[in-house]
């Protein structure tokens, strides 16, 4: 019997069950409290459309944080690349917009690989340093005015435009993982940095490719992003911090079930709960604001119960 | 008989630091030949076989493998020259599915302008494993659901598929069941049919006569024979291991000497899961008790254990007074000290002067209500770094510009400084030179001549049967065997309760 | 051989250059240069007395939080949570303004310190890197002033806005300072923080209660968080949302401007906080006195700040660079 629930617990299908429980959980416990304003089915999918934006940038993420990395830059690259796709768009149409993002986005992935590596200082300081300059790069291109996206140019605004691109942005990080060395050297990079320098991987060429592809991934986010928004605003003063956590979540919860070897799904799912919890809380009466302190104390509960350090070792 | 020579390994050489690990080693070996390669603890057989497969840079020398020159610069080159290894470490990394690990560094034929096929990888992955017997692994899993001694066998299948010229085996059989251990001899044998060679390091000196053709011996980094394996026994290979003249002149001299029935410490029933088990033991006044055993015996585990550092303990340590040892600030405040092996780790704060590595542990005493003086702590530092004659520019120089034998001095000084009474010395003499080891035996003298004791972890046996007044030999994790000092103790006495 | 010459005399500069002297100098010879430099390209104004004064008027509070968030970055971890702690303890000290002034003060470093308490908490208790909790917990409190000053801002007693005097404000940040200094310099505490900073796992084996130095320090840090937001409320009169926004990178900037390396450890020194906090103000206000924008601002200040992470940090402590 204990070796069935063993090999239970090892399977794929045991991550699956877990997710789809805390699913199951935190939409009785708020359809319970609340059962006339939440819950619809139309209500869960526009919880899944607000979600999966996050759960894009939550992807490219995972690439940097199974490394031990970090990166704080993801959101002001978000309002970067949204601004240059949206000056592009106003030129050359849907091509502009999507190449002047992604373009965009994946260009400031290589710059802060490359200083990253230049400049030996963690990637926790190199990005916090590096979101100062980027929120400043984004007001200069925005020349202080508030970008919006032409009306004509709204396809990925909402279903079935977003879910598609975001579909598409799933089956590239699928095919990453699972294709390519990249997951493997990353990984590899992330379990143990002297094993995987003498197994002859290119330790910086995999973390610049890894801040690469998180900035891409940033671009697919930048495009969802300011197609749902439809405005673009640049400002400084760090306000674009708050734009790191969302996506961060979503990499925790991949992390925890990478074991179970469904990282990207965790991720999708992950999200979701979130965004269960937020919607159930405004369902609940209360003000928009608390959104901050559900996020925060969420992400702080996940990462306690995932990403703990083993005894004695040493936590800065 | 003559057979064509495979490896040829020619004036092989590697210093630590001033640690000669491997002086000048040559060796050849033939083809279809499983070599043993033995030695104590720090003989070099390990950091000799690391340099062949890429792990460390070779210090001096050429190894020539099969007519070519070897020029090496990880494990993946070697691999690629024919050169693969099995470590005495986990060697598998987690996060990666068990085919991942197989392949690792190897993923070329897999992939096809850019494109990795993971499906083709688990199936290759599962035929090896299928092969090797290894059926209950599955290789598309995460090696993380696997335990130590599978992740062992794994690691057997990553090392050997690519059927190296060169097989290196570094202890790994300890880590294997009986079972495991009878797939590895199978696939031994296998190379050698080949007409490939393997290079076989073990302490269990049966299994090498057992499964060798023949044996190279190496003591303190220097090649001392080859011999072949049908033409000795268990007790030649033990007088060619340890065969040197015991120094005899720093070590201790008297014998006889009784010593106190006073019971400064009681050690009950101490499991650390994993590590210990069910260690007890009683510490006199003015007694060096000496700990032996191989690396992984759980020796050092005790001293961190006694000195209540060890996590998830079980059972107790007690001092004479009654005092329960549960943590290391109640250890320190009941004067009991400790020198790790780990020493720039664990003993040393690295990125610290002097004067504050000494004065760390007295700082409640030098304090007059919890006010410190600069003054005193200087003249404190500079009193105790001047008694163990550590050679410094100042008290405030930093200590990671020390070498390994003023660092341990140093460390010494910060005890004698506190005036602990039990000292916990792990690996006291650990690469460090002649004449700061004859300084250190000299002041443990000092300090049992003063009726402190001193529980002394090492896995140097001249210096524990030089040293002690009386010797416990750890196996696996429990207490084997119990020697008196005596001047007939010889070093195949311990050895014999170590492996 | 004039050559050989050169080439010697080069690389001893270069060689003092990667110093740790020089790495102990620089901010000194910063703040002196980034004063010169500014007073030139201000044409004089920035030295004015009355100009001075209100350089003075902004530091206060900084430098009553870099003191405390010094001790944690001695330790080598890092916290977010200064702004949001800030917002929170300023409503709390605004609301209990209205009973006692005394009251107020304590209330502000108990909220501070409860703050600062559950840091710790997670920090050391989970074994959680300290900069994951203190962005969830920066974002947690971010939220909870949001949600209370969502219809208005709140507003404090005149009494406490009747404080506003330059001594008072100097009083309270000097001896904040001479305490931090105090203990920093002639107690064991200086000696175990940085012992941590240094080599927590030897600093275990020596007898430092490293769990509690660490949880203490973020106690601390938030209670001195909690003070400066007494100053704060003194100085702003009603709190708003925004309460305390930026302050933690502001504080990151100034120690790392100060000289103190990211990395902690034994190469911090006291003067980090005085220095930085100073220069980071000048450096601020001479932007701004420039006429430039608030983005080119953030621009210039963002590549000072990895400028001197790059110069500063110790690199020698990180085994592996993440």
């Amino acid at each position: 019997m204990t070796k069935q629930l063993e090999k239970l617990k090892s399977s794929k299908y045991y991550g699956f069950m877990m997710l789809g429980a805390m699913v199951l959980f935190f939409y009785a416990v708020f359809k319970i409290l609340t059962p006339g304003n939440f819950g619809s089915p139309a209500n869960l999918y526009a919880y899944l459309q607000s979600s999966i934006i996050y759960s894009v940038g939550g992807c490219g993420l995972y690439f940097i944080v199974v490394m031990g990395l970090f990166d704080f830059a993801v959101g002001s690259n978000i309002v970067l690349s949204s601004i240059v796709g949206v000056i592009l768009s106003k030129k050359f149409g849907y091509i502009g917009f999507v190449v002047g993002c992604l373009g965009c986005g994946t260009l400031i992935g290589i710059l802060i690989g490359f200083l990253y590596n230049r400049l030996n200082v963690p990637s926790m300081i190199v990005t916090v340093g590096l979101m100062l300059i980027f929120e400043s790069l984004a007001v200069f291109v925005a020349a202080g005015s508030k970008q919006t996206l032409d009306e004509n140019l709204r396809f990925f605004s909402g279903a079935p435009g977003n879910i598609i691109l975001a579909a598409l942005a799933f089956l590239f990080m699928y095919f990453i993982l699972n294709y390519t060395k990249i997951g493997t050297y990353c990984n590899a990079i992330g379990s143990n940095e002297f094993t995987a320098k003498n197994m002859g991987i290119d330790v910086k060429k995999y973390k610049l490719i890894g801040f690469a592809l998180l900035h891409f991934f940033v671009g697919i986010m930048a495009i969802l992003t300011v197609s749902y928004g439809t405005t673009m605003t640049a400002l400084t003063g760090m306000s674009t911090m708050s734009r790191n956590f969302q996506p961060l979540m979503g990499t925790f919860f991949g992390v925890a079930f990478r074991k179970y070897g469904t990282p990207i799904t965790a991720i999708i799912i992950g999200e979701f709960i979130i965004s269960i919890i937020f919607n159930g809380f405004v369902a609940l009466g209360a003000p928009t604001t608390i959104q901050n302190v559900v996020t925060g104390g969420a992400l702080l509960v996940i990462v306690a119960l995932t990403a703990r350090g083993g005894k004695g070792s040493v936590v800065k | 008989m003559e057979k064509n020579i495979l490896l040829r390994a020619e004036h092989i050489d590697k210093k630590f630091g001033i640690t000669h690990a491997v002086n000048n080693v040559s060796l050849t070996i033939a083809a279809g030949e499983i070599r043993g390669l033995i030695g104590e603890n720090g003989s070099g057989k390990s950091t000799f076989s690391q340099m062949l497969c890429g792990i460390y840079t070779i210090g001096g020398g050429t190894f020539t493998l099969d007519g070519k020159e070897l020029h090496i610069r990880n494990q993946v080159e070697a691999n690629n020259a024919g050169v693969s290894i099995i470590v005495q470490e986990m060697g598998t990394l987690s996060g990666l599915t068990v085919a991942e690990n197989i392949f690792l560094g190897h993923e070329d034929p897999f992939v096809h302008h850019g494109i990795k096929d993971s499906r083709k990888m688990n199936q290759e992955a599962q035929r090896l494993l299928n092969e090797y017997g290894f059926t209950s692994i599955q290789a598309s899993k995460m090696i993380d659901q696997y335990n130590f001694e599978d992740r062992k066998l794994i690691e057997i299948v990553k090392a050997t598929y690519m059927k190296p010229k060169i097989l290196i085996v570094d202890e790994t059989t300890t880590a294997l069941s009986q079972n495991g251990r009878l797939e590895l001899y199978k696939i031994m044998d296998q190379v050698r049919a080949d007409g490939r060679s393997v290079i076989f390091i073990s302490h269990d000196l049966g299994e090498v006569l057992e499964h060798t053709d023949s044996v190279t011996i190496l003591r303190d980094g220097e090649y001392i024979d080859t011999v072949q394996t049908k033409d000795v026994t268990e007790d030649d290979l033990k007088r060619l291991m340890v065969g040197r003249e015991i120094g005899s002149a720093y070590y201790r001299t008297d014998y006889g000497t009784p010593i106190s029935d006073e019971v400064v410490l009681k050690v009950d029933s101490v499991t650390v899961p994993g590590q210990i088990y069910n260690i007890s033991f009683e510490l006199h006044r003015g007694e060096i008790l000496g700990f032996g055993g191989l690396s992984e015996c759980g020796m050092h585990e005790v001293g961190k254990a006694v000195f209540g550092a060890s996590w998830d303990r079980t059972g107790s340590v007690t001092l004479k007074d009654g005092t329960a040892i549960n943590s290391i600030p109640t250890a320190i405040k009941h004067s009991v000290a400790y020198a790790s092996k780990d020493r720039d780790n664990e003993s040393i704060i690295i990125n610290e002067s002097i004067r504050n590595n000494v004065v760390l542990p007295s700082l409640d005493d030098l304090a007059t209500n919890y006010v410190l003086s600069k003054k005193k702590l200087d003249s404190f530092a500079n009193e105790h770094a001047t008694r163990m004659q550590t050679k410094m520019q100042n008290v405030h120089q930093f200590i990671s510009d020390l070498s390994g034998g003023n660092k341990q001095k140093v460390v010494l000084a910060r005890w004698l400084g506190k005036g602990s009474d039990i000292l916990v010395l792990d690996s006291p003499t650990r690469g460090i030179d002649v004449k700061v080891k004859q300084a250190i035996y000299a002041l443990m003298g000092e300090l049992k001549a003063e009726g402190k004791s001193i529980i002394m972890i090492s896995e140097e046996i001249p210096e524990l049967l030089g040293m002690s007044d009386r010797i416990l030999i750890m196996k696996d994790g429990s207490i084997n065997g119990e020697f008196m000092r005596r001047q007939d103790l010889t070093e195949e006495d311990l050895i014999a309760k170590m492996v | 051989m004039e050559k050989k010459n050169q080439e010697n005399s080069q690389s001893k500069v270069l060689a003092f250059l990667g110093s740790d002297t020089f790495k102990g100098l620089l901010p000194f010879i910063g703040l002196v240069v980034i004063v010169v430099v500014m007073n030139i390209l201000t044409e004089g104004k920035i030295l004015t007395a009355k100009r001075l004064r209100l350089l003075l008027s902004q530091v206060y509070y900084p430098m009553i939080v870099a003191t405390g968030v010094f001790f944690i970055m001695t330790l080598g971890s890092i916290d977010f949570t200064e702004g949001s702690t800030l917002g929170v303890a300023s409503i709390v000290v605004s609301w209990l303004s209205f009973y006692s002034i005394p009251l107020a003060i304590v209330g502000g470093i108990l909220t501070g310190a409860a703050i600062g308490a559950l840091n710790g908490f997670f920090h050391v208790k989970f074994k959680l890197q300290s900069f994951i909790v203190t962005i969830c917990t920066m974002y947690l409190f971010r939220g909870v002033c949001a949600y209370l000053t969502t219809e208005t801002a709140i507003p404090a007693s005149n009494t406490i806005k009747a404080l506003d005097q330059d001594w008072l404000k100097i009083t309270i940040t000097v001896c904040v300072l001479l305490v931090a200094f105090f203990l920093f310099k002639f107690t064991r505490i200086g000696n175990d923080v940085k012992a941590v900073g240094s080599g927590e796992t030897a600093a275990r084996f020596s007898g430092v209660r490293t769990d509690m130095v660490k949880f203490l320090a973020f106690v601390c840090a938030g209670g001195l968080t909690g003070l400066a937001a007494f100053v704060n409320v003194i100085k702003v009169g009603s709190i708003t949302s925004t309460a305390g926004n930026q302050l933690e990178t502001q504080i990151l900037i100034s120690l790392v401007l100060g000289g103190l390396p990211i990395t902690g450890g034994a190469k911090v020194r006291f003067s980090n906080i005085v220095v930085g906090t100073l220069m980071y103000t000048v450096l601020n206000n001479g932007l701004v006195m420039m006429g430039f924008e608030s983005a080119t601002q953030q621009l210039i200040k963002g590549i000072i700040f990895l400028i001197f992470v790059a110069l500063t940090i110790d690199r020698k402590a990180l085994k592996v660079i993440k």
